[in-house]
């Protein structure tokens, strides 16, 4: 017994310089934002004496970071509420209606989780350039929508299942038509899911760079990923200035995941141990 | 059960007694309409995803093969047969892109057996656990261009890494500028950026396992490395064979950040992979029938890469 208790330690202590490892890199950046170039330079390790929000202020105004964080979050706004309107739509038909095709549908859909973007990326591009929604905002969510969709309806369709056919039972009944059965028990019992999957898929939109490099080749219309690495060019002497940069853009990640550390691990598991 | 017709049924008595006279036409009219509705809402539910996903997913897949066998600049559109096919094999780029895909396969193991491991110490409870599980997760919440930027600091040639080794001793290693050196470099960032994402699933497995087997195991005076030999491994199959597969999708597709943001590719295209390839050619050659053969060859990479783990892993599975 003692013998398992003191292996236990020694098993805890490369584990505690494992999540070291893990945190260091980020405290680092964060650190190097708040010095000057001066202190930066003479001694990277040494934590700054003063937090200095002056770096920041240079990364968030100039270079267009604002502009950039802005097409993000109206990029992501909508491809989360098209996500979760139209997965949730389809996953409800797919986990609760049965009708002809439903099947050959859902093992559609899954089959086009196996379609990575690199692989349609070019003629994707080309059709969507066809079409004049290349550098619009419209096209890259459309683009979002359609990268994220298959998991999306997989898992909303997973979630959805475990509703017991009693209460949609029950639902009808009282009269509801198939309509009233989404709006009226899927979209309020589904809440809970519905964060998680819209958590996620706001995750994957805002660390996306290579979709957005792709469909808004515009200056104006950058997203933030896309704009920190143009910073890195900008600023490659200005090492504080470009890790506020980096900052500006991992903040809103890290603040989501303080709060909703829970569901987007229940999300990504939900993918794994269903089906 | 779904009881797509069962509301108009159950209601059609109620309303035929009380309906008389001229409002029955009407209200069968409406009633009728309400039906085929109801007949058709499961397809005005499905319809705009599998639209969305059909138009901007399924049909870029065909368009793309076709797309492979035409040319691209003076030939724009005609058919050219395997040219793009044989051009692609001669070209010592994508060559060794193919052959980084072959680093990636190589590493795979440890790319698994990393989170599998803390996997298992975190189930069996080191002390610390719930802390561990969050931070390790964290950084597979980060973008690839944040990962790679902050990287890019560390690893600089005067950066704090190499500090460190000298402090110990080491002399500093050019981590991104040596074309020996980058490719793992990139390799060893990624897997730091996305073991946490395979702990969280190899966690999740674990909360399938029975604990008591667990239990006999240990009344049986079995030692940890046997546990994990006899009882967590077969019991994990599935889980494991989950995250090899998605390991692998991952290396195949989502290391495009971090190599743009790292090394672009370089040094002397040492650090290509198949889709920094084809973004290149897409992108700045503006060759995209010849990306789409990339793509095509990329595609097929991952079908056999993928279904070559599926079976291998079933074959050890059954040995167990």
């Amino acid at each position: 017994m003692r013998g398992a208790r003191l292996s236990r330690w020694l098993i805890a202590g490369p584990m505690a310089l494992l999540a070291l490892a893990t945190i260091y890199p980020l405290v680092f950046t964060g650190n190097a934002a708040m010095k000057t170039r001066r202190d930066y330079i003479l001694d990277r390790f040494a934590f700054a004496d003063t937090l200095r929000w002056d770096n920041i202020a240079t990364a968030w105004t100039s270079a267009g970071t604002a502009r950039y964080f802005a097409n993000s979050v109206i990029v992501v706004a909508g491809a989360v509420a098209m996500l979760l309107l139209l997965g949730s739509m389809a996953g409800f038909a797919l986990s609760h209606l049965r009708f002809r095709g439903s099947r050959a549908l859902f093992l559609g859909c899954l089959a086009a989780l196996f379609v990575p973007f690199q692989v349609i990326m070019v003629p994707l591009v080309r059709t969507m350039a066809d079409t004049g929604l290349v550098d619009t905002y419209p096209g890259l969510i459309l683009a979002y929508t359609a990268q994220y969709l298959p998991f999306t309806i997989y898992l909303m369709a997973s979630y959805y299942s475990a509703i017991p056919t009693e209460i949609t039972d029950a639902a009808r009944i009282d009269g509801n038509t198939t309509y009233g059965v989404y709006r009226r028990i899927m979209l309020p019992m589904g809440r809970p899911a519905l964060l998680s999957v819209g958590v996620l898929n706001a995750l994957f939109c805002w660390n996306d760079v290579l979709i957005a490099l792709l469909m808004m080749p515009s200056a104006e219309h950058r997203t933030l990923m896309v704009g920190v690495t143009s910073l890195r060019g900008q600023y490659s002497a200005d090492i504080p200035t470009f890790a506020s940069g980096v900052l500006i853009a991992a903040v809103p990640v890290l603040a989501v995941y303080l709060f909703f550390q829970r569901r987007i691990a229940d999300a990504v598991t939900a993918g794994s141990t269903k089906g | 059960m779904p009881l797509g017709d069962f509301t108009p049924l159950s209601a059609r008595p109620a309303l035929a007694g009380r309906a008389e006279g001229a409002a029955t036409a009407s209200r069968r009219r409406r009633q009728t309409a309400g039906l085929s509705a109801e007949r058709l809402s499961p397809f005005v539910l499905i319809a705009p995803a599998v639209l969305v996903i059909v138009l901007f997913r399924l049909w870029p897949l065909l368009l793309g093969v076709n797309f492979s066998f035409t040319g691209d600049g003076e030939r724009n559109g005609a058919a050219v047969g395997l040219d793009n096919y044989a051009e692609l094999f001669a070209d010592p780029l994508f060559l060794g892109a193919l052959r980084n895909v072959g680093w990636l396969v190589l590493l795979l193991p440890v790319a698994v057996a990393i989170p599998g491991t803390l996997a298992t110490f975190i189930y069996l409870r080191v002390p610390g656990h719930r802390f561990y599980r969050s931070v390790y997760f964290f950084p597979a919440v980060l973008s690839p261009v944040i990962v790679g930027s902050i990287f890019n600091l560390l690893l600089s040639f005067d950066g704090p890494v190499n500090t460190l080794l000298e402090v110990v001793g080491l002399g500093p290693v050019d981590w991104l500028g040596d074309s020996d050196v980058a490719i793992f470099t990139v390799l060893g960032v990624h897997i730091w950026a996305t073991f946490g994402m395979a702990l969280v699933v190899f966690l999740s497995g674990f909360a399938t396992l029975d604990p008591a087997l667990l239990d006999a195991a240990r009344s049986d005076g079995a030692t940890l490395p046997q546990v994990i030999r006899h009882v967590i491994i077969p019991g994990l199959s599935r889980t494991i064979q989950f995250v090899f597969v998605t390991t692998m999708i991952g290396m195949l597709t989502s290391m495009f950040g971090l190599i743009y943001v790292m090394t672009s590719g370089g040094p002397g295209g040492s650090t290509y992979l198949p889709e920094y390839y084809i973004w290149i050619q897409q992108g700045q050659m503006n060759r995209p029938a010849f990306a789409s053969a990339a793509s095509t060859v990329l595609f097929l990479v991952m079908l056999v890469v993928g279904l070559a783990q599926v079976s291998f892993l079933r074959r050890t599975g059954k040995e167990d």
